[in-house]
């Protein structure tokens, strides 16, 4: 009976030593006179890697009735070499399991003499993809469950509430040759030390980045990129990109899901190899921005990337706004590197400086005028087009009179914009700068177009008409920022007519803020107004209100947050689509789309997993009872899904910081994990 | 301050509107008055002491200063004027005394001709912040100065390093600078009081009575309910409402708690017939006594247990997003102009109201949008069926608040049936005010079981409200209302029994319910759950016992 120890990059080696091994097996099988009980004695092959690949492999001989942790000590003493040991453990390779416990006998443990057993680090570096499309490298653990490599993952990237996330293999890309020159950049996290702290503790920040992001200037900029958002991708980008066509599609994307109680090493991840690491339950917990810098930037990307590439349907209207919040958080992240930490009373203090101030000049009338002449016209009084007025702007009305020189007497109508709809209709090209208002009355509303003389002009008064509709005069402290945004939007629109943008930090192709259908159906110029029309509503957010708002938009999107496999109900001829929510289950007719059914977990008595015929039943109240069996999907992915929502469901505000782990693997694992 | 001015008038006006109006509720007017012009007197006090002309010399010697001193206080004099030709609430001797150390300060800079204009800019700036403390200690002050010690950067630099820090940690001058913030702070709330516009409205109850009271400017509609519910000693529940109506577009709104009821007030017409009624209304918080028929997206009604309607009201309205409810379904759109109505399919987003264009499916990026929600608010629509020659009477109505005559941009949408108007109406306000209903509703309930606690007897049945025949309260509305029939519930005495008040209802209350009511006990037959009844009816659904 013989044990085996080798290192798995060295199998080639192993007939070197092959005559020496039989050798041994015969003196020791004279030796010995009982054959009869397990591992009586063992031969151990031991190959080292870190002395190169052609090492030997080192043999020691152990009996049945020692414990793991004697055969390593025997192993490194072997060895002769001195180093840290303290990450490797023996890994059983038939039986794709680690040797974790040392305390374990062999013979308990039930290895026989024809195991094969490899010494090895438990952390080995992976290549993780993140939400924002970039790859870190980094050493992650391969002998606990997915689910606590993940939450060394997060502690290391500073992500709290790492349940929510996971890994996923990547879609295979189809590799063009022309793209091979093109070497991805990779970031280096391997050398940061690994934490054995413990679980779900908030890491001490310095600087607001936890220590390891702090010790050189690399790192800090590696923390950077996790934190900041990313730039708009170019449009050719997206169009690259992997779009789920339908709902099949997305359904086999879940299928990628990594089991979250099994490691890494037994779903045959290798060293190197590529990962993703996604938000998988739509459940967000507790979003802190102060303390959730990087969750929240991923979040964002990954919400972001599954509007671009229509992961979730959105309305036209909807994907404009998301444009425009896209624009905006890209200009606002270069523009704000760090998010200050302010003092709550003191901005409170300060904005009731703020109002009053505005309100001293608002009364002061005089103070906030100013003259300009633009064109107007009343919509369909006439065809022929537009007259000239004088205008004058005063606190949050405005007002117009025949000439500049009758301005100081009566006007000919005096407009109050507070609350009124202002709108864009701008091209560039075409010098077309105009100004639409809709302003209630109690008659209805009435239409206004201002027509300008050039885009100075109209950023001037665009700006004024946006703040007075929101009851600001021209004095507030945005009157500026709110010029300059509407200037360097209308830049964006100046570049996009003459061809290729460069790619400059003011240029943001407009097809970048979209999915590719809408490159289709639109121009980028043609585009422009429409995001700018639904900018003037968020120009005014900060970096975390932009971040926030466009989360609260995505998850109030009908279909955010469904997770699809393609299942075959108990008794149904026809594949149809489960949709896996954060509180319900729907069932989707594959021919029609339509929502057959929901089912709420609220009302879920209990799940049922058939193993063997990888079927699960669950069960509701009032007799309720489904079965299906999983097709694009193992149905331990299907279990755990349905098993993390309520587990979700039952974190509470008290107890944020703690993570029941062991609810996680009651409710999600399957009979392996028992 | 022009604004502030008018706003004055506007009061004045009212107040006389009112008077002739409200003849027979002399009574109450006379209280009215009484507490009106007590708060007049406070706002005038101020004033007593005060001089009743500004000085005119006091301009003079400014105005010959430097360029630069001209500059930086222009500003401030010429709001000095302006609250001084006001004449109110400002207090002329500390603006006196501040004058006066303006000139003073301003002839030494003059003596000293060789500092430069940053320097100058500077030391005006520090004069200042010794001289705000004075400005701030003897209030009320002028709201010019406060404005120059905002721009003191200086100050609120400190303020930014020490924020955060332990108290006793700071340096004099950090303490001197937290004190002042303070000090500005209170003085902030002090003008803010005393700039509150108030309003004196007339509301109309159930029996045709009405009452006239004073709200201010910050009230919110909840304020305003509860004051009135303790004046009026009729029962407290959460259903008591504040509906605005339009008589002249036949249309009316109940106001949310959370509402600012004079905004809204102002958007009424000075000649305008719309009434302000204060009544119980059962509608406007059925959504969270029965969340099962509104939440689910189902097309019939059904009883739920308590402790799973807590469950679907926590899921919907506790986490960080309010998800909308599935609202999606045929409505008739009134034609612009027209009498005519069209059918069209309607689905509500978080975004909006979108219907599907002829000839495409379903698909979200097909969707036309119909109109956005932030600007408008819904309503719902009186008789249309006579009116505007509607399908049926189950109308709601989707327009600007300011609008109040008709116009092409007020958008007219008719239901089949009373149960899907509802659940539009309701699924319209989830998706305008989000957490912000569920907020409201539980300050409304808090308050009532407050007001109840003293007796056990009736506790239950404010948490009973339309839900469940176990109540005997709501019992016996139900079957005073069919025995009543449609006949006018007036009841023009004054009892203030429980059990005759809550038995006031208004016309939309009725409507409102009967079909709700009627649908309770058609499920009461059937003493299972919701879900179970649906899952029965399910055709091809196998259970696991036939595994």
């Amino acid at each position: 009976m013989f044990l085996k120890l080798s290192f798995p990059s060295l199998l080639h080696s192993t007939h070197v030593c092959l005559s020496c091994f039989i050798f041994l097996c015969c003196r020791l099988c004279s030796v010995r006179t009982v054959s009869w009980i397990y591992l009586s004695l063992s031969l151990l092959l031991l190959f080292l890697p870190d002395l190169g690949s052609d090492a030997p492999p080192v043999t020691i001989s152990v009996a049945s009735d020692l414990h793991v942790g004697g055969v390593i000590l025997k192993l490194v003493e072997k060895t002769q070499i001195k180093r840290d040991w303290s990450d490797h453990a023996l890994w059983w390779e038939q039986k794709q399991q680690w040797l974790l416990r040392t305390a374990w006998t062999l013979e308990k443990y039930g290895i026989h003499a024809d195991a094969r057993l490899l010494f090895m680090p438990q952390h080995k570096p992976l290549k993780l993809g993140l939400p924002n499309g970039i790859t870190l490298r980094l050493r992650a653990s391969f002998s606990c469950p997915v689910f606590q490599t993940v939450m060394g993952i997060c502690r290391m990237l500073n992500i709290r509430h790492p349940e929510e996330l996971s890994l996923l293999r990547p879609v295979e890309e189809k590799k063009k040759k022309k793209d091979k020159d093109l070497a991805e950049e990779i970031y280096d996290l391997t050398e940061v030390p690994l934490s054995s702290g413990t679980l779900m503790s908030r890491p001490c920040l310095y600087n607001g980045m936890p220590a390891h992001f702090v010790d050189s200037p690399q790192m800090e900029a590696i923390y950077k990129m996790l934190s900041v958002t990313q730039p708009p991708p170019a449009p050719e980008v997206i169009a690259k990109q992997y779009r789920p066509a339908s709902v099949v599609d997305k359904a086999h994307i879940n299928g990628r899901w990594l089991d979250s109680s099994r490691c890494l090493m037994q779903q045959g991840i290798q060293e190197n190899d590529r990962l993703w690491l996604r938000f998988k339950y739509a459940a967000f917990y507790d979003i802190e921005p102060k303390y959730d810098v990087v969750r929240l930037t991923q979040l964002y990307e990954q919400a972001r990337w599954a509007i671009l590439l229509e992961d979730v349907d959105c309305t036209e209207e909807e994907m404009m706004l998301f444009g425009a919040l896209q624009y905006h958080i890209s200009k606002v992240a270069q523009s704000e590197p760090q998010m200050l930490s302010t003092n709550a009373a003191m901005d409170d203090l300060e904005s009731a400086l703020m109002s009053l101030e505005v309100k001293m000049e608002g009364e002061n009338s005089s103070a906030s005028e100013f003259n300009v002449i633009v064109c107007f016209r009343p919509k369909r009084l006439t065809l022929k087009g537009y007259k000239q007025y004088w205008f004058k702007f005063q606190d949050t009305s405005i007002s117009y009179f025949k000439s500049k020189e009758e301005s100081i007497g009566e006007p000919i109508q005096q407009i109050n914009l507070r609350g009124c709809e202002v709108a864009p209709d701008v091209n560039v090209a075409s010098q077309k700068f105009l100004i639409r208002l809709l302003i209630p009355a109690p008659e209805g509303m009435n239409e206004v177009y201002l027509r300008c003389e050039n885009e100075q002009q109209y950023a001037q008064w665009m700006a004024a008409c946006r703040l007075a509709s929101k009851g600001k005069s021209l004095a507030d402290s945005s009157f500026q920022s709110e010029i300059q945004s509407i200037r360097s939007f209308l830049a964006m629109q100046k570049t996009n007519s003459h061809g290729n943008a460069p790619a400059g930090d003011e240029s943001i192709n407009t097809h970048s803020l979209v999915s590719p259908r809408y490159h289709k159906k639109y121009k980028p110029k043609q585009l422009t107004p429409r995001i700018l029309d639904a900018y003037q509503n968020v120009a005014q957010l900060s970096l975390t209100d932009a971040l926030m708002r466009f989360l609260q938009i995505w998850q109030a999107l009908p279909d955010f947050g469904l997770s699809y496999v393609v299942v075959r109900f108990k008794g149904s001829r026809k594949d149809e689509v489960l949709g896996i929510a954060p509180n319900r289950l729907i069932r989707i007719d594959l021919g029609v789309g339509d929502v057959v059914k929901t089912w709420r977990y609220n009302n879920m008595k209990q799940w049922n997993v058939n193993w063997d015929i990888r079927q699960m039943a669950i069960e509701f109240d009032g007799n309720v009872n489904i079965a299906f069996s999983c097709v694009t999907a193992d149905c331990k992915i299907v279990h755990e899904f349905i098993g993390g929502y309520i587990f979700m469901s039952t974190r509470s505000r008290e107890k944020s910081d703690t993570l029941n782990e062991e609810l996680f693997h009651k409710l999600t694992g399957g009979h392996e994990a028992l | 301050m022009d604004q502030v001015s008018d706003e004055e008038v506007e009061v004045r006006e009212e107040e006389e509107e009112e008077e002739e109006d409200s003849d027979k509720e002399d009574q109450d007017l006379d209280k009215m008055f009484g507490a009106w012009l007590g708060e007049l007197d406070k706002l005038t006090q101020s004033l007593d002491d005060g001089r009743p002309e500004p000085p005119p010399q006091q301009k003079a010697p400014l105005r010959q200063e430097t360029n630069m001193a001209n500059f930086s206080y222009r500003f401030s004099i010429y709001n000095i004027n302006e609250a001084l030709n006001q004449g109110d609430n400002v207090d002329l001797d500390a603006l006196m005394a501040d004058l006066c150390s303006i000139e003073q300060e301003l002839s030494t800079i003059n003596t000293k001709p060789n500092s430069s204009s940053s320097g100058l800019a500077r030391f005006l700036l520090n004069c200042h912040i010794q001289s705000i403390r004075q400005q701030i200690n003897s209030l009320p002050l002028s709201l010019s100065l406060l404005k120059h010690s905002y721009l003191d950067r200086e100050t609120s630099l400190i303020l930014r390093n020490i924020a955060g820090k332990p108290s006793h940690l700071l340096t004099k001058e950090e303490q001197a600078a937290k004190l002042k913030a303070e000090n500005i702070r209170v003085a902030l709330e002090k003008i803010k009081e005393a700039q509150v516009k108030k309003l004196v409205i007339r509301v109309h109850l159930s029996d045709e009575s009405s009452k006239t009271m004073m709200v201010d400017e910050r009230q919110t509609v909840r304020q305003v309910l509860d004051s009135l519910l303790e004046k009026s000693h009729c029962g407290y529940s959460a259903d008591w409402s504040l509906v605005e109506t339009i008589n002249e577009l036949q249309m009316e709104r109940i106001f949310e708690d959370h509402e600012n009821l004079v905004e809204n007030l102002l958007n009424w017409t000075r000649d305008s017939q719309n009434r302000l009624m204060f009544t119980e209304r059962i509608e406007k918080y059925a959504l969270f006594k029965n969340p099962q028929n509104y939440l689910l997206g189902r097309k019939e009604t059904c009883e739920m247990a308590e402790r799973n309607k807590e469950a679907l009201l926590e899921e919907c309205f506790g986490g960080s997003s309010v998800s909308v409810p599935e609202m999606e379904g045929v409505l008739w759109l009134k034609e612009d102009g027209k009498k005519s109505w069209k059918k069209r399919y309607f689905l509500l987003r978080a975004s909006g109201i979108y219907y599907v264009p002829k000839g495409k499916a379903k698909a979200s990026r097909d969707l036309v949008c119909f109109l956005q929600l932030d600007h408008v608010n819904v309503y719902l629509g009186q008789d249309y069926k006579s009116k505007y020659k509607a399908p049926t009477d189950y109308c709601m109505v989707l327009k600007h608040p300011q609008i109040q005559k008709k116009s092409q941009y007020i958008k007219y949408l008719c239901c089949d049936d009373i149960r899907t108007l509802q659940q539009w109406i309701n699924s319209i306000r989830i998706t305008k005010y989000g957490k912000q209903l569920y907020t409201n509703f539980q300050e409304a309930m808090r308050r009532s079981e407050a007001a109840y606690d003293w007796s056990s007897l009736s506790s239950s049945s404010i948490k009973s409200g339309s839900s469940s025949s176990s109540l005997p309260e709501s019992q016996s509305n139900h079957s005073s209302q069919s025995d009543s029939g449609v006949s006018e519930m007036t009841s023009s005495g004054h009892t203030r029994s429980q059990s005759v008040v809550s038995s006031i209802f208004s016309d939309a209350w009725r409507r409102g319910t009967q079909g709700e009511v009627r649908t309770h006990k058609n499920t009461q037959s059937f003493p299972v759950s919701s879900l179970c009844s649906c899952g029965l009816h399910f055709p091809c659904f196998p259970s696991v016992n036939l595994i």
